[in-house]
């Protein structure tokens, strides 16, 4: 582990000199210096064992190939990854790897993304000399969401370091011994129990660790990655949202020490479909002579729109998404001020307890169960509803009301009758939201740029994963158009922009910016503390 | 290659080996089980240094663990390390002992007593081959095949027990008496071939000493079995 | 004397009592001068107990020969637990000494572990004894018993006010258990995986502590070091190696056993002499000196004196001083196979190269036997000895090899009959 202090020792690696920290291992001070060195069984969020023998490198002096994983470095240390005795020290020991891999590559889901592919191209032997018939273990489900091929398995251990360091749960072990080892569970005792378990199949550096949900869904080489931030709770692990045909097939973890390091939760990994909607708002609407809802275009339909915003009679409540980032929700609540003020509301589904990683404290499945909770209230917005995030929308006769993002999916079809005017920004067209005077196309958060401030106040940034219908827009885009009719600016035209908007109301933002925010978030400035329910 | 082998020294009555020069020693002697003593069917030693398993059939797979002069072992092993999972080693032997064989059932509940994982458990319990992880039979022959043994006809040895209880390796024979199986060095290799039967040794078995040994093991268990049914009654 | 037999040349001093049931009893061994050494040790300081042993140049006995003072004054007299371990997990093809010293010298193996808890400051031993060793494990067991009973061990070692435990843990059928992490482990409760070093054991051994750990016979000779002085052990062996050492004689020989000689006794001699020569008038073919880990070595290269440092520039090792001696009607394949699905059998497991090499090795070495091999597979093994051979955790991974490489230098034209005997075969089909 590296060290804390700033002490530095001298090494030379592959015949680049550099000062690296002391206390860190040649494996991470190679890293630094942009030397790979091959590995299967260290991974730098868990314990090192020192057991797969593909890390071997030379050091001068040492009688014996010294493993980077866990030798730490000294001060004028001289490392040589690539001498012939370490290279024909790898190339060796990819042979014994192979030796019982069945190679089945073309129906591996990990094809692509295979550290045993990838070290073998590189460095293995051009042909096994093998004629002996390989081992056979059969499929075994893992349960839950996890498949364990067996006949893959290079013994690295890191799914059961996993389990027990992280997942805090000793559920694997490496039965029997030698060449008949294999990885298992406690017989009929499967991995359900464990929230985390789906890591395991992200860091098993092979197929042997299989997700259910993902099996034979797609060709790694055929998905498109994009950074993210989960969406499915208060915490905010940054992951990848890894995509095809426009769909999202899977998400997964992406590094940030601070937040979520290298794992996130299968209740968040595995609720991707709904951003995967195929029924989706496709044009902007409002209702005709004859009260039907009738397409219209972007253009035509915000000054009209405004005007009627403009007309209203009644109260004003404003109905935020803790979906959709702040940019949105922030501009929402700003269009609310510039009209006179409302009510600012955001309904979510909360669990009923947090859920630690026993591994890794500074992450848990949150109560909150939607990413931007946390930025609502900080902009605001009160939470009203169940804890499934439904009804508390029962006092709304006579007034104006303005939804975002909300599907409205447990309202009624007459959702919109006794209130004066509804205007939905949305994504699907439930029955409620179809009875709104003005339905409008908006992205959801994967296909659009904004920020998720965390239940910490660590403000991070999500990008686009995915297209959006051809006529919707993100919504901050939307409002600030709303909002230049309103006098208030010119019309923003990039997400960034909308962001240092937020800042100019909401000190907690103020300073900040995208670029400040980086790949892993900032803290935002200390919270004030405003009425609730009321925007700034 | 039988025909012509130099014949023992020491004699050997087919039991602790090869007496050499030591001709006067006695099986008691040899094996030490005067200076031993007995120890009583459930227990173990009178000091607290350990409690070592017997290695002995007749377990039964529903007996409950750790109960009387178990929870006493139990206790008296957890007492001799500085954590509960020191003594998982003894505590599976201990389950074994009582049951003949490590279930997945008995894996978790030693887990359960000692605080561990039940996959935990089943790792280390798979690890060893001195547990069973199926049943066996009363008296089970483990025939070294090593190298030292092997040069003086080991396999023949072994070929000779199983011929004898009429098994394959690692069968349980039809009566329930006898499994046999192939052994790495048992530590006993200047006197071939080791035998171990249960917990003792059997050493310079030949194949012509195999149905010597069975005899003795069942005249040996029908003695235990009469006296238990004299108990008994 | 050692047992079963004897031999005047003989040097007995950790055998003197083979073979006699009486000196296994405490009253039996303290009228045989037993214990005297422990008191005369604590009268001493730890430190001047470590310092002879150290003049003694005694050296570890479990194979690797290390230095046994050195090894003792490796730990720090820091206020932590320590540890003294003992290695009676003996399952080295070949070996069987330890197994002698405990059952026929429970209290001397006893007394050396107790000399070496007082010179480290430990306050607990743990004799790990390999699970087979049920009959020596209830002798020592006994012993212990008496040893507590009689204030030898336990809160106030004889009288000294020393506390040193001793408990007997029982193996479970793991040859790598007697590589010393491993023992660890698996005296810890867990798998007994060899554990990556450094740390070494007197830093971070058992439980966490730091720990000594030595072997059986290491240990049966401390009290007599003690006893005698450190220059009576060192007058006794070479300069290198000091001292006596029990020689496990056994394969093809007249007189199988354990004898007790000084280091740098001729093998030869020892072969032929001592134990009689070859069984059945046949003549010999190759000795492995050391235990199966280590190289074989021919006939004609016997000649030389049991020595580590001798044995080591005839290119095999002294190891544990056990000698498996092979006859001329010696199948060399057929036994190296039998060696190979040994370390394939008990290799832990954690390292690749170790994992797959020794199962591919029995593979191999299984179809030559059965007259399936061709002239490339000896090419092979060579290729996968060498990618075995320096590139693991623990050396498990190079014993295996070991065999395998030296029988192929030595011995190729078994390897190359059995190949041409294939052809025939081949061709026939
Ligand atoms: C695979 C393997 C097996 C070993 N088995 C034993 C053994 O059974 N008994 C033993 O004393 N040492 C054994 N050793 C050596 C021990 O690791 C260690 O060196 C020894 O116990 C140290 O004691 P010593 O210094 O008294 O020789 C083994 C080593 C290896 C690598
Ligand atoms: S299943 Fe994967 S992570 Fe687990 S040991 Fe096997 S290869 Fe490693
Ligand atoms: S902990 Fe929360 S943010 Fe992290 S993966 Fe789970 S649901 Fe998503
Ligand atoms: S070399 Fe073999 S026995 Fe030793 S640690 Fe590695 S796998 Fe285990
Ligand atoms: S990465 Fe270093 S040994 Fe596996
Ligand atoms: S080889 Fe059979 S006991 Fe050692």
């Amino acid at each position: 582990m590296a060290n804390e202090s700033n002490e530095t020792v001298n090494v030379t690696i592959n015949g680049v000199a550099a000062a690296v920290p002391r206390g860190a291992r040649i494996i991470e001070a190679a890293e630094q210096l942009g030397i790979g060195i091959a590995h299967y069984c260290y991974h730098p969020g868990l314990s090192a064992p020192a057991m797969c023998r593909m890390c071997l490198v030379e050091v001068e002096g040492a009688p014996k190939l010294a493993p980077a994983c866990v030798t730490p470095v000294a001060e004028g240390q001289v490392i040589n990854t690539e001498s012939e005795r370490a290279r024909a020290a790898r190339t060796g020991t990819l042979e014994f790897y192979l030796l019982n891999h069945p190679l089945d590559c073309p129906i591996c889901d990990k094809s692509g993304e295979c550290k045993l592919q990838d070290f073998t191209h590189a460095e293995g032997r051009p042909h096994g000399r093998s004629v002996e018939p390989k081992r056979v273990l059969g499929l075994d489900d893992f349960g839950g969401d996890i498949l364990y091929q067996g006949n893959r398995c290079i013994m690295c251990t890191r799914c059961v370091r996993f389990m027990r360091e992280i997942a805090g749960a000793d559920l694997l072990g490496v039965v029997q011994r030698g060449h008949r080892s294999a990885i298992d569970t406690f017989f009929e005792t499967g991995l359900e129990g464990s929230l985390w378990a789906g890591n395991i199949v992200d860091i098993c550096p092979v197929g042997a660790l299989l997700s259910k949900d993902f099996l034979h869904k797609a060709r790694v080489w055929d998905l498109d990655n994009t950074p993210s931030v989960c969406p499915n709770c208060a915490q905010g692990c940054n992951v990848r949202l890894d995509t095809r045909d426009n769909l999202v097939v899977r998400i997964r973890p992406r590094l940030n020490p601070a937040v979520n390091s290298y794992w996130m939760c299968d209740y968040g990994r595995h609720q991707y479909e709904w951003l995967n909607q195929p029924d989706r708002v496709q044009t902007p609407m409002q209702r005709g002579a004859e009260g039907e809802l009738v397409p219209v275009g972007w253009q035509e339909v915000l000054p009209a729109l405004l005007a009627r915003l403009q007309q209203r009679h009644g109260p004003l409540v404003v109905l935020g998404s803790p979906m959709l980032g702040n940019e949105d929700n922030g501009l929402l609540a700003r269009l609310a001020g510039r009209l006179g003020g409302g009510t600012l509301r955001y309904r979510s589904a909360q669990a009923e307890a947090e859920v630690p990683c026993p591994g890794f404290p500074a992450l848990a499945r949150r109560r909150e169960l939607t990413a931007n909770g946390r930025g609502l209230e900080l902009l605001g917005f009160q939470r009203t509803g169940t804890m499934a995030g439904e009804g508390g929308l029962t006092d709304l006769a006579g007034a104006t009301v303005i939804v975002l993002g909300d599907a409205l999916e447990d309202q009624p079809a007459d959702f919109a009758a006794g209130v004066e005017l509804l205007v939905v920004l949305g994504q699907r067209p439930t029955a409620a939201a179809r009875s709104a005077h003005y339905l409008l196309p908006v992205c959801t958060c994967a296909e659009q740029e904004g920020t998720f401030p965390n239940v910490h106040g660590l403000v991070q940034r999500f990008w686009p994963a995915l297209q959006p219908p051809p006529l919707a827009r993100p919504a901050w885009q939307v409002l600030s158009v709303l909002l230049a009719g309103l006098d208030d600016g010119a019309p923003v035209n990039s997400a960034g922009g909308a962001f240092l908007r937020l800042g100019e109301l909401y000190p907690e933002y103020a300073g900040l910016s995208y670029e400040q925010l980086g790949s892993r978030g900032a803290l935002i400035n200390e919270p004030v503390v405003r009425p609730a329910g009321k925007g700034a | 290659m039988a025909e012509e082998r130099t014949p023992l020294q020491g004699g050997n009555p087919g039991w602790a080996g090869e007496t050499g020069e030591y001709g006067h020693l006695t099986e008691a002697d040899v094996r030490g089980t005067t200076y031993v003593g007995k120890r009583p069917p459930e227990g173990t030693s009178p000091g607290a240094s350990c409690s070592y398993p017997y290695q002995v059939g007749g377990g039964r797979p529903d007996a409950p663990l750790f109960e009387g002069p178990y929870r006493e072992r139990l206790d008296k092993i957890l007492s001799r390390y500085p954590n509960r999972q020191g003594a998982l080693l003894p505590v599976l032997a201990l389950a074994q002992e009582i049951r003949g064989h490590l279930s997945p059932e008995s894996m978790a509940e030693v887990a359960a007593a000692l605080g561990l994982a039940p996959a935990y458990v089943r790792g280390v319990a798979t690890f060893y081959t001195m547990y069973h992880k199926r049943p066996v039979g009363e008296h089970l022959v483990q025939v070294c095949t090593n190298v030292a043994c092997n040069l003086c006809g080991a396999d023949e040895v072994l070929r000779a027990f199983l011929a004898a209880t009429g098994t394959e390796p690692g069968q349980i024979s039809a009566d329930g008496q006898y499994t046999v199986i192939e052994a790495e060095c048992l530590g006993a290799c200047g006197f071939p071939t080791a035998v171990q039967v249960n917990d003792r040794y059997f050493e310079n078995v030949s194949p012509e000493a195999v149905p010597a040994i069975l005899e003795r093991l069942a005249q040996e268990a029908a003695a235990r079995s009469s006296a238990a049914a004299r108990q008994g009654s | 004397m050692a047992y079963p037999y004897r031999d005047e040349r003989e040097v007995r001093i950790l055998s003197a009592h083979f073979g006699d049931p009486e000196a296994r009893t405490l009253a039996g061994w303290r009228q045989r001068g037993g214990y005297e050494a422990l008191g005369q040790a604590l009268a001493l300081s730890p430190e001047q107990v470590t310092e002879i042993v150290k003049n003694s140049a005694l050296r570890g006995r479990g194979g690797a020969g290390f230095p046994t003072g050195l090894k003792w004054s490796f730990l720090r007299n820091d206020g932590r637990p320590h540890y003294v371990l003992v290695n009676s997990d003996e399952s080295e093809p070949g070996a069987f000494k330890d197994r002698e010293l405990c059952r026929w010298t429970p209290h001397q193996l006893l007394e050396g572990a107790l000399i070496n808890a007082y010179a480290i400051r430990a306050q607990h031993v743990y004799i790990y004894m390999r699970g087979e060793f049920f009959e020596p494990a209830q002798i020592v067991a006994r012993a212990i018993d008496e040893a507590y009973a009689a204030g030898i061990a336990g809160p106030d070692v004889l009288g000294s006010g020393v506390t040193i435990d001793v408990t007997l843990h029982l193996g479970a059928g793991a040859y790598i258990c007697g590589e010393e992490t491993a023992l660890m482990n698996s005296l810890e409760g867990r798998r007994g995986q060899p554990r990556v070093k450094p740390p070494f054991p007197a830093v971070f051994g058992a439980f966490g502590q730091p720990t000594n750990i030595n072997n059986v016979e290491t240990l049966c000779t401390v009290p007599h070091i003690i006893r005698n002085g450190a220059d009576w052990w060192r007058s006794i062996g070479t300069d290198k190696s000091t001292g006596t050492k029990l020689f496990n004689m056994s394969g093809h020989l007249v007189r199988r056993g354990n004898f007790e000689f000084p280091l740098g006794f001729n093998m030869k001699e020892l072969i032929y002499d001592v134990c009689g020569g070859i069984r059945d008038g046949r003549s010999l073919k190759a000795v492995i000196p050391g235990g199966s880990s280590v190289p074989m070595l021919a006939a004609h290269e016997l000649d030389i004196p049991c020595a580590y440092e001798r044995v080591a520039t005839a290119g095999s090792k002294l190891g544990t001083a056990s000698m498996i001696v092979m006859d001329d009607r010696t199948d060399i394949v057929k036994q190296v196979r039998r060696m190979v699905e040994f370390y394939a059998h008990e290799s832990c497991g954690q390292c690749t190269p170790c994992r797959e090499g020794t199962a591919w090795l029995a593979r191999i070495m299984r179809r030559i036997e059965a007259g399936q091999g061709t002239e490339a597979d000896l090419a092979l093994l060579v290729d996968l000895g060498k990618n075995m051979t320096g590139t693991t955790i623990c050396v498990l991974s190079d014993s295996a090899a070991a065999p395998v490489l030296s029988s192929l230098a030595k011995f190729k034209d078994e390897y190359l009959a059995l190949i041409g005997r294939a052809a025939p075969v081949a061709a026939a089909v």
